[in-house]
């Protein structure tokens, strides 16, 4: 019995398809999903989740959230997610050096404005993990 | 009869009008669009998360958390979304009339200035106004939310509650009030949720009913699943609110410039009319003189 795996965020639903397995970065470690899993309620950490459907294997990055295990239902609500093809290596470090960059240079910012900030860099540090793992 | 000069110059004056109106118009629509596909992209996202609090409700007390629990409601918090400007329609004054029906006592808090004009100048107790930009970022919401949150623990105010134009489509936007906190009716709630998402059916889902697990345990998922959700929630009504304020502008100027569209045809209609009276009137003088002669 296959599993319906939702990641959802903000601005998009980011995958929506039947798998056979998945692993969710909590914040407790990686847990792995099968089909019959029991109810389960968790925070999803930032960090790399693995879908296996057939012999395939995609990997997502996903940013801090929520996931929810409902029957055959996998649910996950992340601030952020994007697949690996997505990740532009190049943009993210430039992005991410940015970010950086401002972080250092603003002296009093704006609580929320820097906490957006840091966010994003720890993101950027994720996406960049994703993509280099297989080197 | 107006003179002829006149009517020239009425017709010139509805022209830059109708010019002014178009050009909002377009404006309006532009950024309707956006505002429109942000509410809806937002869309999903609230719906699972309100489904995630629904699975939740059925397994934890009232008890375990400040944001469930009912209590005796002595100050209402109200946070009132308007507009920064006007020129869009009966948007505001529908929302004014919904501030005005409340009799029982309630601090406001308000993002828009139009609202916060009005709440001063009928001397209602305004706690404080927020700005927001035309796109809306989710930390200038989160601002706002995180004050509000903070005066509901300390018992400055027993519920928050929204009252902003409810975007159904482009004609029609509703005003509404939304309670968002106490969460002490959560099935009503995730009913609103799936509604404006267009979903009618509010039937139980096909639930397991093993013991949910909470990791690492229930209090910590919530504490940081309902403040989350509250922030979540206010931004998806001020995004629902931008998308209302658009729609109803372009409405609104697009209702102006036809009215002038029309005005100028019954405008242009009387001035021929009044040039070919003084021509008449002329010939007529030009063949009584020469009678004369």
């Amino acid at each position: 019995m296959p599993l319906t795996l939702e990641i959802v965020t903000p601005e998009a639903k980011v995958y929506s398809d039947t798998i056979d397995s998945v692993v969710i970065p909590t914040m407790e470690g990686e847990v792995g999903i099968l089909p019959g899993h029991i109810p389960l309620l968790t925070k999803v950490a930032n960090g790399e989740l693995r879908v296996t459907k057939g012999a395939q294997t995609l990997h997502l990055a996903v940013g801090g959230g929520f996931a929810e295990i409902d029957g055959d239902k996998v649910s996950v609500l992340a601030e952020r997610a994007i697949t690996e093809e997505q990740i532009d290596e190049k943009a993210v470090e430039d992005a991410m050096k940015r970010a950086e960059q401002s972080m250092r240079d603003a002296k009093d910012m704006d609580p929320n404005e820097f906490e957006h900030l840091q966010s994003m860099v720890r993101f950027a540090g994720v996406q960049l993990a994703v993509k280099r793992r297989r080197r | 009869m107006p003179s002829t000069r006149d009517i020239r110059r009425r017709i010139k004056s509805v022209k830059n009008t109708r010019q002014i109106t178009k050009a909002m118009e377009l404006v309006a629509a532009s950024k309707m669009k956006k505002a429109q596909q942000a509410a809806l992209a937002g869309r999903p996202y609230t719906q699972l998360m309100a489904s995630m609090l629904a699975t939740l409700a059925h397994r934890v007390e009232e008890s375990q958390h400040p944001f469930l629990a009912e209590r005796p409601v002595r100050t209402r918090g109200i946070l009132l979304v308007t507009t920064d400007k006007g020129l869009c329609g009966p948007l505001n004054a529908n929302l004014f009339k919904l501030v005005t029906d409340i009799k029982t006592p309630v601090k406001f808090y308000v993002v828009g200035r139009k609202g916060a004009q009005f709440i001063s100048r009928t001397k209602r107790d305004m706690v404080a106004d927020f700005p927001v930009s035309d796109r809306v970022a989710f930390t200038e919401v989160k601002v706002a939310a995180e004050f509000m949150v903070k005066h509901f623990l300390e018992g400055i105010i027993d519920t928050i509650e929204v009252i902003y134009p409810r975007f159904r489509n482009t004609l029609v936007q509703e005003p509404t009030v939304r309670p968002v906190l106490p969460l002490a009716n959560l099935q009503e709630f995730v009913a609103h949720v799936k509604a404006d998402a267009g979903h009618s059916q509010t039937g139980t889902r096909a639930s397991d009913t093993r013991e949910l697990l909470f990791e690492p345990n229930a209090q910590e998922v919530l504490e940081a699943l309902l403040p989350f959700y509250v922030n979540r929630h206010l931004y998806q009504l001020v995004l629902s609110a931008k998308a209302s304020e658009h729609s109803a502008r372009m409405v609104a100027m697009k209702t102006a410039k036809d009215n002038a569209t029309k005005l100028l045809g019954d405008l242009t209609l009387e001035y021929n009319k009044a040039r070919q009276a003084a021509i008449t009137q002329e010939i007529l003088e030009i063949a009584a003189s020469s009678f004369a002669a």
